[in-house]
């Protein structure tokens, strides 16, 4: 029995896009082709890194410090290297990269549920349809695909290990959802060939399954073999490549320099990608939810962040390619100015701060102001959709553009909004 | 027949948690993380998260505040004497006041630590106090000058509470990774540790929650008492249960745990102190939990309007102070009539 809806139809002509962008054939040859030229430059080599704070970091212990004893907390602003902006005491190494950074402190985007909240500020839209949209990696991963692009475009580190795709591509298909790939000594886990199997029986082995593939694709409409395809290849090309993953590879003074902790490694894992100009990566740091003992826990955790973020940032700019690479701080909502009876702090959408650093913005930038209680955005109030706009616009992607896919046309972002353009450079 | 002993055992038959009665309700502006009342009866000290401490007189009520340090101020000391309170805030400094002052200035300001001081305590005879903070250290000071005696490394994390043996210038100390180490302060050696590793945990590897808060010895000095949270479910949501562990001090042997059966309560034991006559207390959430020791539950709970981060027992051995989350600090008269 088939299922026509729409849904299921711009599936199949999606996913046969996909296959061709597998191939070597640029799909949806409506995207961009208004801009090609000088922008197609724009893009090149262009990557963002998102540090994904999962759990939602406390604008008041990071990037919007408070002297009001009553909800600002124990901890002391302190300068940084931009004359006037002050951050968390907790962050003395980054205070130090402030002029490669920039500061967004009026975020207000209402909602309070953290998977809604993720959704919103990684899709960049506050979703009130049927309609799913790709998140920020996915869409990066489109507009800055080149055909020639051995690696995924939107890889998300883990500790360890190597994941499936993620299901964060909506429309645009599984060929820009993200991978998970492990940050570990040795590079990707089983990816070398069994004992007894050579590449030359390997090969046959593959050219067999393609066969098999393509003859019961020909009989049969079923996206999902063009997807299984898809990921064999981009499998493929992974293990030809498994040694770019590897960070045991980097010499161990560099290995030192961004630490021991999972954080580092997943960043030194980053900073490796973007050098092969992937153009999205995702490094997560999880458990920021402090409803309880906020400021203990903030304590350890952003010394867990502090010290390799700095050093990422300038190890990108000694290799000159922060030059070339957005980075951004990411989390899913602010934490509540009210301290609550557990010395936590509890959900706040209403006031809160995202921090960026690299290309494509005004570096030592504070957009937004809230009062000096932090309860309120008091200037340029902006949201994730503002916000979606202006990453894109950061690497060069036009964000007022469109996705041509299968015949219809998707708003790159929302229409209804645009960047901050006073912090675009 | 001793005095003291006579006086000591009047004590313990007059206290009587079951008639607890809230005889004074002062109140501050901020929230209050700690308190101590000095042991001459006349007044109570919190420390207050504006940075400053307050004291009231108890007699009249009156306030007045001790303004000099720049942070929260966590934890308060008060020589046996009662004439200097001492002070400890999240601003790194140990600050020395006249307590009576009628305009308190610090007497003396000490940078202590790096980064927060977390606790302090102050020897039998007055004659010496000692200090922990967020840089591992616990630090033994003259009192009479500031001088510092011992620095005594050794906590592989941070400590949070110190407390000097009774009659002695043996400490001990406990981190918030569950280590109590016992040192000889005269030499600076350790000389033993008692492993208290079950009453914290990790959250995500990355931060320990729990570990030793508060660190008490019984009356006679036979048992050493630590309180804290254990049977932690989330700990950013804060779901544990409160817990206090005893040792016989002269063995080094653990006791059994008090757990505070009668209520479900998640709660950290921010202190557990020993009444003069033996009977534990423990602030548990906005309850005052009573437990003889030796029993693993309450056998009576005060319930309060508040969440309650220290207590202090007057001298008179009768009045219990609390403070507050809601910036009071109340007064329990835990006897008949």
């Amino acid at each position: 029995m088939h299922c026509n809806s729409n849904q299921h139809m711009i599936g199949r002509r999606q996913f046969l896009g996909d296959l061709w962008t597998g191939l070597g054939v640029t799909a949806g040859a409506g995207l961009f082709a208004h801009q090609l030229g000088a922008s197609e430059v724009a893009r090149r080599g262009k990557s963002i890194v998102v540090i994904f704070l999962d759990g939602g970091i406390s604008q008041f212990e990071s990037w919007d410090p408070k002297s009001d004893l009553e909800t600002g907390g124990p901890f002391k602003a302190i300068p940084t290297s931009v004359p006037g902006i002050h951050i968390s005491e907790l962050f003395p190494y980054t205070a130090r990269q402030m002029h490669r950074m920039a500061l967004v402190r009026s975020m207000s985007t209402g909602l309070d549920d953290h998977g809604l909240a993720k959704n919103l500020v990684r899709s960049g839209r506050t979703t009130r349809t049927a309609t799913e949209y790709p998140e920020l990696g996915a869409v990066v991963a489109k507009g800055l695909e080149r055909p020639d692009f051995p690696l995924p475009g939107y890889i998300r580190t883990m500790a360890s290990g190597v994941g499936g795709r993620g299901r964060d591509a909506a429309y645009l298909g599984p060929a820009y959802a993200s991978v998970s790939i492990g940050a570990e000594a040795g590079g990707i886990r089983n990816s070398k060939l069994p004992e007894g199997v050579s590449p030359e029986s390997d090969q046959r082995r593959q050219d067999f399954r393609r066969f098999l593939n393509e003859r019961h694709r020909r009989r049969v409409e079923a996206p999902e073999i063009d997807a299984y395809s898809q990921s064999f290849t981009q499998a493929q090309r992974i293990m030809e490549r498994s040694e770019l993953f590897d960070i045991s590879r980097e010499p161990e003074t560099v290995q030192a320099s961004y630490g021991k902790s999972e954080f580092g490694k997943k960043l030194l894992l980053a900073r490796r990608l973007v050098e092969q100009e992937v153009p999205f990566v995702e490094v997560s740091h999880d458990g920021w939810d402090f409803h309880h003992n906020n400021f203990e826990f903030h304590l350890h955790y952003v010394a867990d962040i502090d010290r390799p973020f700095a050093h990422f940032l300038e190890d990108l700019t000694q290799r000159g390619l922060l030059e070339r690479t957005l980075v951004i701080v990411m989390t899913e909502f602010g934490r509540t100015p009210k301290i609550n009876a557990g010395y936590g702090r509890d959900h706040y959408p209403n006031a809160w701060s995202i921090a960026m650093a690299g290309c494509g913005i005004q570096h030592g930038a504070v957009i937004g102001k809230t009062d000096p209680k932090g309860v309120e955005v008091t200037d340029r109030k902006v949201d994730h959709r503002h916000l979606f706009h202006t990453y894109l616009r950061a690497v060069g992607i036009n964000s007022s553009g469109h996705f041509q896919i299968a015949g219809r046309s998707f708003p790159i972002a929302d229409p209804a909004y645009g960047p901050i353009k006073e912090l675009l450079a | 027949m001793n005095l003291e002993s006579t006086s000591t055992a009047a004590v313990a038959r007059t206290f009587r948690p079951q008639d607890a009665k809230l005889t004074h309700d002062w109140t501050h502006t901020t929230r209050l993380l700690c308190c101590r009342v000095d042991p001459n009866g006349r007044y109570v000290f919190a420390g207050a998260t504006d940075s400053t401490i307050q004291r009231w007189e108890i007699a009249s009520g009156k306030q007045t505040a001790f303004v000099g340090h720049d942070n929260w101020v966590r934890t308060l000391g008060i020589s046996p004497d009662g004439q200097t309170l001492h002070s400890g805030a999240y601003d790194g400094r140990w600050l020395s006041w006249e307590t009576g002052a009628e305009m308190p200035k610090p007497l003396r300001s000490i940078q202590a630590h790096q980064g927060w001081l977390r606790g302090l305590a102050v020897s039998h005879d007055g004659q010496r106090v000692a200090t922990c903070g967020n840089d591992k250290l616990v630090k033994v000071w003259s009192a009479a000058d500031g001088q510092l005696i011992r620095e005594l490394p050794g906590h592989p994390h941070i400590p949070y509470c110190v407390h000097f043996a009774p009659g002695s210038y043996d400490l001990v100390s406990g981190d918030i990774v569950g280590n109590i180490i016992h040192w000889r302060t005269e030499d600076g050696s350790q000389v033993r540790r008692f492993d208290l590793h079950e009453i914290f945990s990790h959250i995500g590897d990355l931060a320990p929650f729990g570990g030793v808060i508060n660190l008490s010895f019984s009356p006679e000095g036979q048992r050493l008492t630590a309180s804290g949270l254990h049977k932690v479910s989330n700990a950013p949501a804060g779901a544990r249960r409160a817990v206090a562990v005893s040792f016989n001090w002269g063995t080094g042997e653990k006791l059994p745990k008090q757990e505070c059966l009668k209520k479900e309560l998640d709660a950290t034991m921010w202190r557990a102190l020993y009444h003069p006559g033996g009977m534990m207390i423990g602030i548990v959430a906005k309850e005052i939990g009573f437990w003889n020791p030796g029993t693993e539950d309450v056998f009576h709970l005060s319930e309060t309007p508040s969440e309650i981060f220290d207590c202090d027992l007057h001298p008179n051995g009768i009045d219990l102070f609390t403070a507050h989350f809601d910036g009071h600090v109340r007064c329990l008269h835990c006897a008949a009539g």
